[in-house]
């Protein structure tokens, strides 16, 4: 099993990734190799199965070919477009013409979006980036951009202490501007930028430090705390502790500076005076003006925190004042603030609405496509369908912005036979109807070859067999797919129990066997396996293996026997 | 049931071990009762396996967790009888109940994951029912855990037995539960979808390694499962539900050979074999599962049944049985309905079904000319007007 070499890909293809390799840094300074070296090309129309055990990297190759994450190495090529040299914005832009099903129907759809907007989705996304440029929202995009890249080459850890250390690094300089000039009485705005400049560096190195730590005991004390599951899965739920350990630090940090600068004033009103707070104001209202400029991308959560952090600024404000001038600012300020947010509101709804009348008729289209009556369906939410409806509802999302290639990730491992036969007919209808091209992901084999017009087998992201299905399952070529047909369960009573054969689990994607990668399960193993990896190539026209001893073409039993029998020998 | 003895399963004194009787099961919901489980009733011997297969929300989880009792008190009411080994199981207090469980009857649940404690260390959990049943000290708990583990194919025993579960692959963990749900030598375990989470590979190993179990400790076994094909090389028998009850119940080797309830034919017809072609057209399944506050009067299945004609919709049929073609030789007796059936040396071989036009029959045949033609139903045999 190498899966090396690239005798199997064609010239013409519509999609070509080549040697795609994908490794994620482990604990301990280790690295899994997740895929090593693969190779795929899909032509236009084609639907290519791609097989293997759960862990053998074939969902990571396909979200590789996505960008989701970029590929360690290795190129990937969308009609004759290279993929892996594409800038985030150039990606968002191809990828409607890229589009994945995923397994989990209901848990791959927002719970708290309406079908219209899940499925119209993609299509906002497609226009946004296409017609709704204003040069206030490139730049902040910009900006945005350069801060993400800067975060992205930081580790985790170390983005989450600049993340808290920005936050108590504001709160300090205030309390400190505030503290230092309280004896001079009221703070000049010329002193203030001078105050913030002249505040010392080590002082920031320090408090990040210390909050690293507070942070980090905090994490372990949440990893202890927290009930069942969070421990055990996977990497979101890790991240989601570290962010909420993160929240907790910088809402203790804000409490104990707020204390802190109130006690050594002893009132709101020189809090008034401060500067400190009208600085805070103005960057929060230029926060408001750049969310305002693309609410599109700020959200409307994004919005309206912005807003309530302007509404807590204001009660601040008419907090220090005395006597009938406190009514009369605090009437005002409501005013205002009422005004701001039905502006902000309906500027919100107008665009969401304008898209959505242009969308509709498409969304209809394609819900109608999946055998979904939209009359229904349109305003409902996901958990309100059943898991193959569901499922249909994510093929409809994935069908709107008519793409040239979409990558299915086991589209039908966690439905009822039923409800897979029904949904696997759907995508060979739809594939006839529109012309798709698919990859299709699965560990069922009967289910791959019910699809898929060539089937690529995976081990440990390594490549076996590529093949036309039907003299694939006839005679496998590969131990592997070999082994794979045997543990499919037959709805015949009479079907011999192929599976005891089957033994042994996959080795470790960190220590992955040398030579070939089968060679620890494979029955046919000799010492060649071990020390020296096959090649992908061409055994039968239209068949590639990667395998010393294939189980067709040339003379393959005799060749079994003889590396049997020489290491009988030896 | 049959009170004849039956030589070639050892341990057998001809009494079922598990006999349902009856069983109704209802969640009272905001929206009216919801009776997931409609009158249910078979019985299983010693030794024996019973498949039992079905779409989501047929009943068959719900069936199993009534049989053990293990559905919450509220809003929830059980009826009917389950008798195990002669024990009343409706009648158990909570405390009886922890007895049985374990020694008596274990369940092994389809998330791994889910059913294992995430804090507690490997070898811990799988000896944890013993120290309790069999008042083992910790040591010898320790030391019987790990001949559970090499017992269920956990590789390096001593080094897993002081990990935790998410240090495993979901194939190893589903062993690690199996090992707890052997541990103290069940009678019958029920295995409600033991392997839909899993890979096929694994899948293969995991029903292999329930079947060696199964036979070394001469257990009973229900295999829960939504796959004919899972089922179909492993059980002695096969319950197929629908709606909350048993559409047909047959000998495994009779019901693929023979099979006469029109939903079985369609699940059967759904699966995608592997000798079929690559892009063979898949037969499906028209319409959605009913709605199980709301069922349609007469037979639950016709409004997707391509055989439905009006008697269908009118009328429910009743669970007719009539005797096996074959002469195989099933390790489940009849209906739980009295010892009444066969005095003599081979059981009764029943096979039971709910439908007015059987599969295979002219009627059905026939039927389904009728619906061809009123256009209810298009030429490749799907449902396409739901609605009669």
């Amino acid at each position: 099993m190498a899966g090396s070499g690239n005798a199997h890909l064609r010239p013409d293809a519509l999609l070509s990734a080549r040697d795609l390799v994908v490794e994620f840094p482990a604990a301990g300074g280790r690295t899994v190799y997740a895929v090593s070296g693969v190779s795929l090309d899909l032509a236009e129309g084609e639907t290519l199965g791609l097989v293997g055990e759960s862990g053998c990297g074939k969902s990571t190759t396909g979200r590789a070919i996505l960008q989701l994450p970029r590929p360690t190495s290795g190129t990937v090529q969308l009609a004759g477009q290279e993929l892996t040299e594409l800038d985030e914005d150039a990606i968002r832009e191809v990828r409607p013409r890229l589009q994945m099903i995923y397994q989990d129907p209901i848990s791959s759809l927002n719970p708290r979006r309406r079908v219209r907007d899940i499925v119209a989705e993609p299509l906002f996304i497609a226009l946004e980036n296409v017609s709704r440029r204003t040069a206030m929202a490139v730049w902040q995009e910009r900006i945005g951009e350069l801060l993400q890249s800067l975060l992205r080459r930081a580790a985790a850890p170390l983005r989450i202490v600049g993340r808290l250390a920005s936050v108590a690094f504001v709160l300090w300089i205030l309390s400190e501007t505030v503290e230092d000039r309280a004896a001079e009485g009221w703070l000049g705005w010329t002193q203030v930028p001078a105050a913030i400049i002249g505040f010392p560096t080590l002082a920031l190195l320090l408090l990040a430090g210390a909050i690293a730590l507070l942070g980090g005991l905090i994490w372990v004390l949440l990893a202890v705390m927290l009930p069942f599951g969070l421990m055990s899965r996977q990497f979101g739920e890790v991240s989601s502790a570290v962010g909420l350990a993160g929240v907790v630090v910088t809402t203790g940090a804000s409490a104990f500076m707020l204390w802190r600068t109130w006690s050594s004033f002893g009132g709101w009103a020189k809090w008034l005076n401060s500067g400190g707070l009208i600085l805070l104001t103005a960057v929060l209202a230029v926060w408001l003006v750049l969310s305002l400029a693309k609410p599109e991308r700020a959200g409307a959560s994004g919005v309206a925190t912005t807003l309530s952090a302007m509404v807590v600024l204001q009660v601040f404000y008419v907090a220090g004042l005395d006597g009938g001038i406190k009514l009369a600012v605090l009437v005002a300020s409501a005013v205002v603030d009422a005004l701001l947010f039905r502006w902000v509101l309906r500027r919100y709804r107008v665009n969401r609405d304008a898209e959505r009348e242009r969308a509709e008729p498409r969304v209809r289209e394609v819900l109608e496509y999946v055998g979904i009556n939209p009359d229904d369906a349109m305003d409902r939410r996901p958990w309100e369908f059943s898991g193959g409806q569901a499922q249909r509802l994510s093929i409809a999302r994935a069908l709107v912005s008519v793409p040239q290639v979409i990558i299915c990730d086991e589209p039908v491992s966690s439905l009822d036979v039923s409800v897979q036969a029904q949904i696997l007919n759907l995508l060979e209808d739809l594939k006839n109807l529109m012309g798709l091209t698919l990859i299709f992901i699965a560990h069922d084999l009967a289910v791959v070859k019910n699809v898929s017009d060539r089937v690529a087998v995976m081990y440990l992201g390594k490549l076996c067999e590529v093949s036309e299905p039907d003299a694939m399952f006839d005679a496998p070529a590969h131990p592997y797919t070999e082994l794979l047909l045997a543990a499919i369960p037959q709805p015949d009573p009479e079907a011999e129990l192929g599976s005891g054969r089957i033994g042994g689990e996959l080795p470790s994607p960190m220590d992955p066997p040398s030579g070939c990668r089968f060679r620890t399960r494979c029955p046919h193993a000799a010492q060649r396996c071990a020390d020296e990896e096959p090649e992908m190539r061409e055994i039968a026209p239209g068949r590639f293996v990667a395998c010393h001893t294939p189980l067709v073409g040339e003379t393959a039993p005799v060749r079994v026997e003889m590396a049997s029998a020489s290491r009988d020998e030896s | 049931m049959s009170d004849a003895s039956v030589p070639d399963l050892p341990g057998s004194d001809g009494r079922p071990l598990l006999d349902v009787a009856e069983l109704r099961t209802t969640f009272h919901t905001a929206v009216g009762p919801l009776v997931a489980v409609d009158g249910v009733g078979w019985s299983l011997r010693r030794g024996a396996r019973l498949g039992v297969v079905g779409e989501s929300g047929s009943g068959k989880s719900v069936m199993s967790r009534s049989i053990m009792r293990l559905l919450p008190k509220s809003r929830v009411t059980s009826t009917g009888s389950v008798s195990f080994d002669g024990i009343d199981m409706m009648s158990l207090g909570r405390r009886e109940l922890l007895e049985m469980w374990g020694p008596q009857l274990a369940m092994v649940f389809q998330d791994p994951l889910g059913s294992l404690n995430p804090v507690m260390k490997i070898g811990k959990q799988v000896g944890e029912g013993l120290r309790v049943h069999r008042d083992l000290s910790a040591r010898a708990a320790r030391s019987a855990a790990f001949d559970l583990l090499e017992e269920v194919g956990i590789p390096e025993p001593h080094r897993r037995i002081d990990e935790y579960p998410h240090q495993l692959s979901g194939g190893m963990r589903q062993r690690i539960v199996i090992a707890i749900a052997l541990a103290c030598s069940p009678r019958l375990l029920i295995a409600d979808e033991p392997t839909t989470a899993l890979d096929v590979t694994v899948q293969a190993q995991i029903l292999d390694l329930l079947e060696a179990q199964r036979a070394e400790r001469n257990m009973s076994l229900v295999l829960i499962t939504h796959d004919l094909g899972i089922v179909a090389g492993r059980t002695d028998e096969i319950i197929v539900m629908y709606a909350g009850r048993i559409v047909e119940r047959a000998p495994t080797a009779t019901l693929f050979s023979d099979m006469r309830m029109p939903y079985t034919e369609a699940l059967f017809r759904s699966i995608p074999k592997v000798s079929d072609d690559s892009h063979a057209r898949l037969e499906i399944i028209g319409g959605q599962p009913p709605q199980m506050t709301d069922l349609p009067s007469g037979c639950k299945f016709a409004p997707r049944c391509k055989y439905a004609q009006d008697l269908c919709y009118a009328e429910e049929p009743a669970l007719i049985e009539v005797p096996a073609p074959t002469r195989s030789r099933s390790a489940i007796t009849g209906d739980g309905t009295g010892g009444s059936d066969g005095g003599g040396g081979e059981p009764d071989v029943t096979h039971s079904y709910r439908c007015f036009y059987p599969v295979g029959t002219d009627d059905a045949a026939e039927a389904l000319e009728r619906n061809i033609a009123s256009g209810r139903v298009n030429e490749a045999g799907v449902v396409i007007r739901a609605d009669d």
